[in-house]
């Protein structure tokens, strides 16, 4: 079984990721009106095949496997995939997983570009504990923001049902919207957390000589990041934003996130 | 012997003859004793509902003779002395099976899949099997019709929805608000349709309701009603500061609450989602509050045409219905036919 790699096994988990996208098309057309397990188990064999990937690459080498871009986005998405399965098991959340499955399988077919996994020696190049907890932290916090904006999606489309008085928000099962409401700010603050807890940790790992922390573009990234959702929750929570803006801009944020994460590990000193 | 069904309902008399041809609960044991005594039937059962009076009956005789004996005996009981004609309708096996199973499973009532004539006609099935004026063909029967009426319910979509105002305002509520118990209401107008409303919704969970009028006293007997508290005309825009569901249907003329009145109260909410109910024609709230954000307006018609929508997707259903209807009255038909051995013996 020598053959079959981390990435073949990563490939099978985005097969998975697309056939339950192709499930989520059906469900969304006949208007989520049916609860069923079946997009939550092909995610179920998603997210299983793409811990075993992972499994198998950290073994390789002997840490977090956290050190380039594919190894960087399959984390990001595993933990979206992961926080998608235990929060589907809420009441009336299984078709979180209905949402989820399109934003991982095309973030998946985008990490299997081999430009994004050049090979690299047997150990990474920077390692340790701290690392390991900076990178992780860092990526689980995007996971918690990308499940967010699910969550926003889902409540949007509901508002919006609601509002201009579509059948589909009554027949549908979806959550309440003060529900998906709460649960999208619950997960942007855990994603804040945890982006806190990882950008504290990476201040404390080792830098290049004689280069300015603060010059580093993804630690301005960060950030920036970080700045956002702080302004998204605390704009909501004391200033009263509505929650059609809060919700908009949890998606807009984490849309910047995807569409920058990897110009600015490319442009990184400190991370490539 | 075979399974007949005689009576009339909805479909087919109007309510002055159904309440001509009503049996008193309490009369029923005797009548079915009379039938049973007369010859008619060795088994039989009496519904009588607002909407039909059928006797469902097992007998020896043959199905046409009999419907003549029934018919005789529905008119002689009730002591009618107006003309007949197609009102009193006859089903002989196997459609009086699939009538039982259908009436069971609500498909012949008036609002297609409602559930409370399940509920009659086992209170009527239960009647007569406590008085002894079932056997084994009725039993079983009805035994099978309450079955298939549950199967029908888990299986299909009969009964999905809301096909009133009302349920549709609670189902609203439901997919705005997680739990309804921590919402309050507010009652402009102390007119039936919000009292039946506030009740749907008190039924739902809701414990805290605000009645205001423009006559204190109606509003404070609809509050005694409700157990809910009252407020003065004049000051029922102030109540919106903690209300999150309000329901109007004022006898005014022109809009009460319009969007200059609504945008300042909604800062004051901080952005909490509302729900505006109003069932008053002319319409009391003016459709531009709807442009507010977290602002859900749906009026009579939009509620109406909600309850519309799911009696149609009911209706699309019922052809499923009638499918799985048909194939449990044949196997229960099946089941009675005598086996060859018996047939030998």
């Amino acid at each position: 079984m020598a053959w079959f790699t981390d990435r073949h096994c990563f490939m099978l988990a985005v097969t998975f990721y697309g056939l339950a996208t192709i499930y989520s098309v059906f469900l969304w057309r006949k208007g989520f009106r049916r609860d069923e397990w079946v997009n939550y188990f092909l995610l179920v064999a998603g997210v299983a095949l793409h811990t075993l990937a992972m499994a198998k690459r950290g073994m390789t080498l002997h840490s977090c496997p956290v050190n380039n871009l594919y190894e960087a986005t399959t984390f990001l998405l595993w933990a979206l995939g992961l926080a998608c399965l235990v929060y589907s098991l809420l009441p009336r959340f299984k078709f979180l997983a209905a949402f989820t499955a399109p934003v991982l399988f095309t973030i998946g077919v985008f990490a299997l570009m081999p430009s994004l996994d050049p090979p690299h020696g047997p150990k990474p190049e920077f390692s340790g504990a701290l690392r390991s907890i900076h990178a992780a932290t860092i990526l689980q916090s995007y996971g918690a923001f990308g499940l967010a904006a699910v969550a926003a999606g889902m409540f949007l489309m509901q508002r919006h049902d609601l509002k201009f008085h579509k059948l589909r928000a009554l027949l549908s099962l979806l959550p309440s919207i003060q529900r998906l409401e709460y649960i999208t700010f619950r997960l942007v603050a855990v994603g804040f957390v945890l982006l806190t807890i990882g950008l504290a940790a990476g201040s404390q790992l080792p830098r290049h000589a004689g280069k300015p922390y603060w010059s580093d573009t993804k630690v301005l990234w960060s950030a920036l990041l970080w700045l956002a959702y702080l302004e998204a929750l605390v704009a909501y929570k004391k200033f009263g934003r509505s929650s059609r803006r809060f919700a908009i801009g949890v998606i807009l944020v984490f849309v910047f996130l995807l569409l920058t994460f990897g110009i600015t590990n490319y442009y990184s000193g400190l991370h490539n | 012997m075979s399974v007949v069904v005689i009576g009339l309902s909805h479909r087919s008399a109007p309510v002055e003859l159904r309440e001509r041809f009503a049996f008193d609960q309490s009369r029923i044991p005797e009548a079915l004793a009379a039938l049973r005594a007369a010859g008619l039937a060795t088994e039989a059962t009496i519904l009588s509902t607002c909407n039909r009076v059928e006797i469902y009956a097992a007998t020896t005789l043959a199905p046409d003779a009999a419907f003549v004996e029934f018919k005789k005996f529905l008119i002689a009981h009730h002591a009618y002395d107006g003309a007949l004609g197609d009102e009193l309708y006859t089903i002989a096996e196997p459609h009086s099976l699939q009538h039982l199973f259908k009436v069971a499973a609500g498909l012949d009532s008036m609002v297609i899949g409602e559930t409370e004539i399940f509920g009659q006609l086992k209170a009527a099935y239960e009647l007569a099997f406590t008085h002894k004026h079932t056997g084994a063909r009725l039993n079983k029967a009805f035994q099978r019709a309450f079955n298939v009426a549950k199967h029908i319910r888990t299986a299909t979509n009969i009964q999905r929805g809301s096909v009133s105002v009302m349920s549709a305002a609670v189902e609203l509520a439901e997919k705005i608000f997680t739990t309804l118990a921590e919402h309050e209401v507010l009652v402009i107008g102390a007119g039936e349709t919000s009292e039946k409303t506030a009740r749907a919704l008190q039924s739902r969970g809701v414990q805290r309701i605000t009645v205001t009028n423009r006559s204190p006293e109606r509003a404070t007997a609809l509050a005694a009603e409700l157990a809910a508290r009252t407020v003065p005309w004049e000051h029922w825009p102030e109540e919106f500061e903690r209300i999150d569901i309000a329901i109007s249907s004022t006898a005014a003329t022109k809009a009460i609450l319009d969007r200059a009145t609504l945008e300042p109260l909604m800062r004051r909410r901080q952005h909490r989602p509302l729900l505006l109910i109003d069932i008053a024609v002319p319409r009391d709230i003016d459709p531009t509050v709807s442009e507010l954000d977290n602002v859900y307006l749906y009026n009579v018609d939009d509620l109406q045409s909600i309850a519309n929508e799911y009696l149609s997707l009911r209706q699309e259903e019922v052809a499923r219905c009638e499918q799985i209807i048909a194939e449990k009255v044949a196997a229960l038909l099946s089941a009675n036919r005598p086996t060859a051995f018996q047939v030998n013996i």
